[in-house]
C-alpha cells in the first residue's frame, strides 16, 4: 500500500476511534446511565455520594414527633453509643419499635387505641410506589422492604465522640427536629471542622477519611451502586476546605494557588503525579492540544501558559529546536548547512525573526531600539529567545570586549549605577566577567 | 544442630515483632511513535519520525518500623522510603545520523537513566519532627526545586514549625540527575569559553530555611522562607572569584479562609542577587453559592535566571497579569466555566529610543502585538461514575499572536475493564512577529482515539492514536502504548 492511502486509513481509524470515544460520551450523558448513582462529588447539595452511598429509606418516620411525645436518641438508637466504627448499622430494629408500638405479626391492620402508637405495618413501612406497604399488597411479598444504607467511606468512633460529652444533637443538628431523617441530614465536613481544627481535636484528614497503607487518603471510593455500574468513584476536594482546591474544569490549568502547601496536595497525590505531567516526557492533551509543535510559537511568546513548569527551555527547546532545523548553532543543528537553513539570518529560503531585527537592509547593526528589533522582545521575553540561543549568541554582539563582540551595552540608561548591578556583582561577578574583562571599572557598577 | 537452633533463635530475636511494612511498586512503560514538524534543508517542511521509549519505576515502603511506634492515634513516628527512576531512551530521526565531534549538539545527549526522587522520610517523629533525607522535590507558591540533602521541619507548637534544608542542587548535568528543576539560562552546550561551559557541571549548594505559622487548615497562615544556591567557580583562573550565587531568594508565602466562602491566598518573592521583588501573586476565590465559584487572580512576574546567566541583566521587562474566572455546577455533574486573562508587559526604561530614526517614540508600545495579551476560554464538563466529557473553546489574541480553536474530549467505561475516549480539536492560529506570513500561521485539526484495558489486578494498559492535518500537511500519527502495573504488599 502507497504512503498516501496508508495515512488516508490510518486517519480513518483514528477518526472511527475519536468518534467512538465521543459518541460513547455522549451516549453515556443520558440519564438512563445517571440515574444509577448520582453525578460524582459534588459540592452542590448535600454530603457526598461518595462518601455517604446511596441508601433506600422504605419507612416514614416522624423523629420530631417522637422527640415531642419524649423519646430520646439513644431510647431508639440503642448501639449508637457503644459503636466504634462506621461500618456498625445503627438503625433501630423493630424490636426497638416494640416498647411503644405493640406490633403483632400475625395480625397486620391490628388496631390500637387512639393514643397509642400504631401497630399497623403500613403505618411505617412504605411499598415501592410510596404508600403504605402492608403482607401481600406489593405483589404479594409478605416481607417488607428493607431499609438498605451502605456503610458510609469514613472512619467514626461514636463511642469515644459519646465518652467525651459530646452529645447527638451537636453532630446531628437536625435530626430531632424533624420528620424523616436522611443520607442528607448526616454531619458533613464542615460541621466536623468545628471541633477537629487542630486544637480541640486533631486535624488530620486520615483521622476520619479512609486511608491508604502509605498514609494518603483513599480516593477510589466503590459505592455498591457505582460497582454495580461497572465503575468506581473518584474523590475529589470539593473547595469546602481551602477554596483553591476545588477540582472544578480548570483547576488542571490553574492549580499554583492550590499547590501553596505541598504537604496538602500530598494528603491525596503522591510525588510521581507531580512528576509524570511536569516531568515534560508525555504531552498532556488538554494544556497541548494537537500538533502543538505548529502553535506553540504564539504561547511560547507571551509565556502562556507558562513554559518553564515544565521544561528547562536552555536544554529541552534547543535540543528540540536544533533537530528540527529551527537553529541558531553556527552548524545549522542536524538539518546542516546554515546556509539553506530557513531560520538562518538571510541567506536562508525563509527568515524566522522579521527584517531589521537585527540589521537593517544595509547589513549594519542596529544600535537603537525599533519596533521590531529585538531588544524590545528580548527585554519583554528573553524566555522566548532561550529557545533557540544560547549565552553566546548574545556575546557576539554585546561583549564589552572590543576584540571579540561590537560592544553593544545591553543595560538600560544609569544600569552602573543601580542597585540591581551592586548586588549581582558583588554576588556572582562570574555572570559580568562573561562580557567584562577583570579589572575592568563595569565590575565594581561605576558608570 | 544446636547451633542451628541457636541461629535460628537469634533470627527471631533480631526480627522485630509487630513490623506492618507496606511496600508499592509501580512499573509504568510508555512508548511513543510520533512525528514532528520540521524543516527541510530547502526550507520546505518536512515530518521527522521519533521514537521515544521511557520506563518509570516508582518504589514506596510505607509504615517502616514496628506498629506500636505509632501511638494511639496511628499517627506517630511514621517512616517512609520513596523513589522514583526514569528511563528515557530517544531513537527515530533526530538522533540518527545526528553530527558528531566538535558538531555535535550537547542538547542531544540524553540523560538516559534518572533519579526523579529517593528519599527516606519520618512524619510526626516524636511529635515533633518531620524529615526527609535523600533527593527530594519541593514546591510552593513561589518556588519549586529539588536537591540532595537534607530536610527538617520542626513543630514547636500547634503554630509555630521551623524548616532547615541544606544539600546540593540537582542539575542536568550531573549524574543521573534530570535538568527539569535545574534554573535556566546558561547552557553546557555552549561552545564560547567566555560563557564557561563548565559551570553547569559543577555542584551546587543548596541551603535554606523557613518559618511556617498557624495550621495549614486554620483560618490563617503563612510560611517565610529563604534559600540559596550557590557554586565554586569553574576552569578558576588568576582574579575570579572563588564562588557565585545561583539563586537567593526570600519569600512569603500566606493564606486566609473565612468558613468556606472565601479564600484569600498570595505569594512574594524578593530575590537578593537582583534586589527586586520578582514574583507577587494574589488571588481571592468566592463562592458566592453552593453552585457558583468566582476567581480572581493578580500577578506580577519580572524573569530572573541562574544567578550565572547573563540574561538576568537583559530581561529588565516583567509582566502583569490579571486573571478571572467563573465555574457554575449544575445539576447531574455538569459543570460549566468561562475564564479569562489580560496580561500587561511593562515599559522597560529604554523603550522610548533617545537616538535613530525612532528618536522620541515609544517603540515598545509599537512593536508588533503591542504591549498586551489576552484571552478566554469557556467549556463546560460533564463528569459521571462512568466517564467525563467535556468541550472547551479557546482564545487568545495580542502580543504573541493569535489563537482560536476548541476541543472536545470524552472517556467512557464501556463495562468494568474497558474505557474509551476520544478527542477532536481544532486550531487556527497566527505568529504576529511575522504578520502571519510563511511559516506564521496555519489551522490544524486533530482527532485522537483510544482506550484504557485493565488487564487485572493493578494491571492496565493504554493505547492511544492521534492523526493531525492542516495547513502543513496531510497526516501527522502520534501513537502512544503505555503499561502500567502496581502492586502493594
Amino acid at each position: 500500500m502507497k504512503r498516501g492511502a496508508l495515512q488516508v486509513t490510518f486517519a480513518a481509524v483514528v477518526a472511527c476511534g475519536a468518534a467512538l470515544g465521543i459518541a460513547a460520551g455522549l451516549a453515556s450523558a443520558s440519564p438512563a446511565v445517571t440515574q444509577a448513582e448520582p453525578a460524582a462529588p459534588s459540592e452542590a447539595r448535600g454530603p457526598s455520594p461518595l462518601i455517604y452511598p446511596g441508601e433506600s429509606l422504605p419507612i416514614r418516620f416522624d423523629h420530631a414527633q417522637h422527640a415531642r411525645l419524649g423519646a430520646t436518641c439513644e431510647g431508639c438508637h440503642t448501639t449508637a453509643a457503644s459503636s466504634t466504627t462506621a461500618a456498625d448499622n445503627l438503625i433501630p430494629p423493630e424490636a426497638a419499635c416494640r416498647g411503644c408500638h405493640k406490633i403483632d405479626r400475625a395480625n397486620p391492620s391490628k388496631p390500637v387505641a387512639a393514643g397509642q402508637g400504631a401497630a399497623r405495618c403500613d403505618a411505617c413501612h412504605v411499598d415501592a410506589r410510596g404508600g403504605g406497604w402492608m403482607p401481600g399488597s406489593d405483589g404479594g411479598v409478605v416481607e417488607p422492604p428493607r431499609v438498605a444504607m451502605p456503610r458510609p467511606n469514613l472512619k467514626f468512633n461514636h463511642r469515644l465522640h459519646a465518652s467525651r460529652g459530646i452529645g447527638c444533637a451537636l453532630c446531628h443538628t437536625a435530626a430531632a427536629g424533624q420528620g424523616m431523617v436522611t443520607r442528607a441530614d448526616l454531619p458533613m465536613m464542615a460541621s466536623c471542622l468545628g471541633c477537629h481544627d487542630g486544637k480541640q481535636a486533631t486535624a488530620r484528614c486520615s483521622a476520619c477519611h479512609l486511608t491508604e497503607p502509605d498514609g494518603r487518603l483513599r480516593v477510589q471510593l466503590a459505592t455498591a451502586a457505582t460497582i454495580a455500574a461497572g465503575g468506581s468513584g473518584l474523590l475529589q476536594p470539593s473547595g469546602a476546605l481551602r477554596g483553591f482546591d476545588a477540582h472544578g474544569p480548570t483547576f488542571r490549568r490553574d492549580h499554583a494557588q492550590a499547590g501553596r502547601d505541598e504537604k496538602y496536595c500530598l494528603s491525596c497525590h503522591r510525588r510521581n503525579e507531580c512528576v509524570d505531567c511536569h516531568g515534560g516526557v508525555v504531552r498532556p492533551p488538554d494544556i497541548h492540544p494537537a500538533d502543538y509543535v505548529s502553535l506553540h510559537v504564539v504561547d511560547a511568546r507571551r509565556n502562556v501558559p507558562d513554559c518553564s513548569s515544565c521544561h528547562r527551555l536552555q536544554t529541552f527547546c534547543v535540543g528540540c529546536h536544533q533537530r528540527t532545523g529551527v537553529s541558531a548553532d553556527p552548524s545549522g543543528g542536524q538539518r546542516g548547512l546554515k546556509a539553506n537553513n530557513p531560520f538562518g539570518t538571510g541567506t536562508g529560503v525563509k527568515q524566522f525573526h522579521p527584517p531589521g531585527w537585527a540589521r537593517d537592509a544595509a547589513g549594519v547593526v542596529i544600535a537603537t531600539p525599533r519596533p521590531n528589533s529585538h531588544s524590545v522582545q528580548a527585554r519583554r521575553n528573553i524566555r522566548a529567545c532561550v529557545s533557540c540561543h544560547r549565552e553566546e549568541s548574545c556575546l557576539a554582539c554585546h561583549s564589552a570586549d572590543p576584540t571579540r563582540g561590537l560592544s553593544v551595552s545591553p543595560h538600560g540608561p544609569n544600569f552602573a549605577g543601580t542597585a540591581r548591578c551592586r548586588f549581582l556583582s558583588s554576588r556572582n561577578q562570574r555572570a559580568c566577567l562573561k562580557c567584562h574583562a577583570l579589572g575592568s571599572a563595569a565590575l565594581d557598577c561605576e558608570p | 544442630m544446636r547451633h542451628g537452633i541457636f541461629v535460628g533463635l537469634l533470627v527471631c530475636a533480631a526480627v522485630p515483632r509487630a513490623f506492618a511494612y507496606d511496600f508499592a511498586v509501580d512499573l509504568r512503560t510508555i512508548g511513543q511513535g510520533y512525528q514532528v514538524r520540521g524543516f527541510a534543508p530547502d526550507g520546505s517542511n518536512e515530518l521527522l519520525s521519533r521514537r521515544r521509549l521511557t520506563q518509570y519505576l516508582d518504589l514506596a515502603v510505607f509504615d517502616i518500623g514496628p506498629s506500636a511506634w505509632h501511638g494511639d492515634d496511628g499517627g506517630r513516628n511514621l517512616f517512609t522510603f520513596e523513589a522514583s527512576f526514569r528511563l528515557d531512551a530517544d531513537f527515530g530521526g533526530y538522533l540518527l545520523g545526528a553530527p558528531g565531534g566538535a558538531a555535535a549538539i550537547p542538547e542531544l545527549k540524553q540523560s538516559a537513566f534518572d533519579v526523579l526522587y529517593a528519599y527516606f522520610g519520618g512524619r510526626n517523629v516524636g511529635g515533633r519532627l518531620d524529615f526527609q533525607l535523600g533527593r527530594q522535590i519541593h514546591f510552593d507558591l513561589v518556588d519549586f526545586y529539588s536537591f540532595d540533602g537534607a530536610d527538617l521541619l520542626l513543630h514547636l507548637s500547634r503554630l509555630v514549625a521551623l524548616e532547615a534544608l541544606a544539600g546540593t542542587e540537582v542539575r542536568g548535568e550531573l549524574p543521573v540527575s534530570s535538568p527539569i528543576y535545574e534554573l535556566d539560562g546558561t547552557s553546557a552546550g555552549s561552545r564560547d569559553p567566555a560563557t564557561r561551559p563548565g559551570q553547569n557541571a559543577m555542584l551546587a549548594p543548596m541551603a535554606g530555611a523557613a518559618v511556617a505559622l498557624g495550621p495549614p487548615s486554620g483560618t490563617v497562615s503563612a510560611r517565610v522562607a529563604f534559600r540559596e544556591v550557590w557554586s565554586a567557580t569553574a576552569d578558576r583562573q588568576p582574579g575570579d572569584p572563588a564562588r557565585g550565587v545561583n539563586f537567593e531568594a526570600l519569600s512569603l508565602t500566606a493564606a486566609a479562609h473565612w468558613r468556606d466562602r472565601v479564600t484569600v491566598s498570595g505569594g512574594l518573592r524578593y530575590n537578593v542577587l537582583f534586589d527586586e521583588l520578582d514574583d507577587e501573586q494574589l488571588a481571592l476565590r468566592v463562592k458566592l453559592t453552593s453552585r457558583q465559584w468566582v476567581t480572581l487572580e493578580h500577578d506580577f512576574l519580572a524573569p530572573t535566571f541562574d544567578g550565572d546567566s547573563i540574561w538576568n541583566v537583559f530581561a529588565t521587562g516583567a509582566y502583569r497579569d490579571l486573571r478571572g474566572s467563573y465555574e457554575l455546577a449544575l445539576p447531574r455533574g455538569l459543570k460549566v466555566y468561562a475564564r479569562g486573562f489580560v496580561r500587561f508587559f511593562a515599559a522597560t526604561d529604554d523603550e522610548v529610543a533617545t537616538t535613530g530614526p525612532y528618536a522620541g517614540q515609544d517603540v515598545g508600545a509599537a512593536a508588533p502585538g503591542g504591549r498586551r495579551a489576552e484571552g478566554g476560554s469557556l467549556g463546560a464538563a460533564w463528569r459521571s461514575q462512568r466517564g467525563m466529557a467535556r468541550a472547551d473553546l479557546y482564545w487568545d489574541d495580542g502580543y504573541g499572536g493569535r489563537k482560536l480553536g476548541g476541543d472536545a474530549t470524552a472517556r467512557f467505561r464501556i463495562r468494568r475493564p474497558l474505557e474509551l475516549e476520544g478527542r477532536a480539536t481544532g486550531y487556527t492560529w497566527r505568529d504576529d512577529l511575522q504578520g502571519g506570513g510563511g511559516n506564521a500561521s496555519g489551522v490544524v485539526f486533530g482527532l485522537q482515539g483510544g482506550g484504557r484495558y485493565q488487564l487485572g489486578p493493578g494491571v492496565r494498559m493504554h493505547l492511544l492514536l492521534e492523526d493531525n492535518f492542516g495547513t502543513f500537511y496531510t497526516s501527522q500519527f502520534r501513537g502512544l502504548a503505555m503499561v502500567e502495573l502496581d502492586a502493594g504488599l
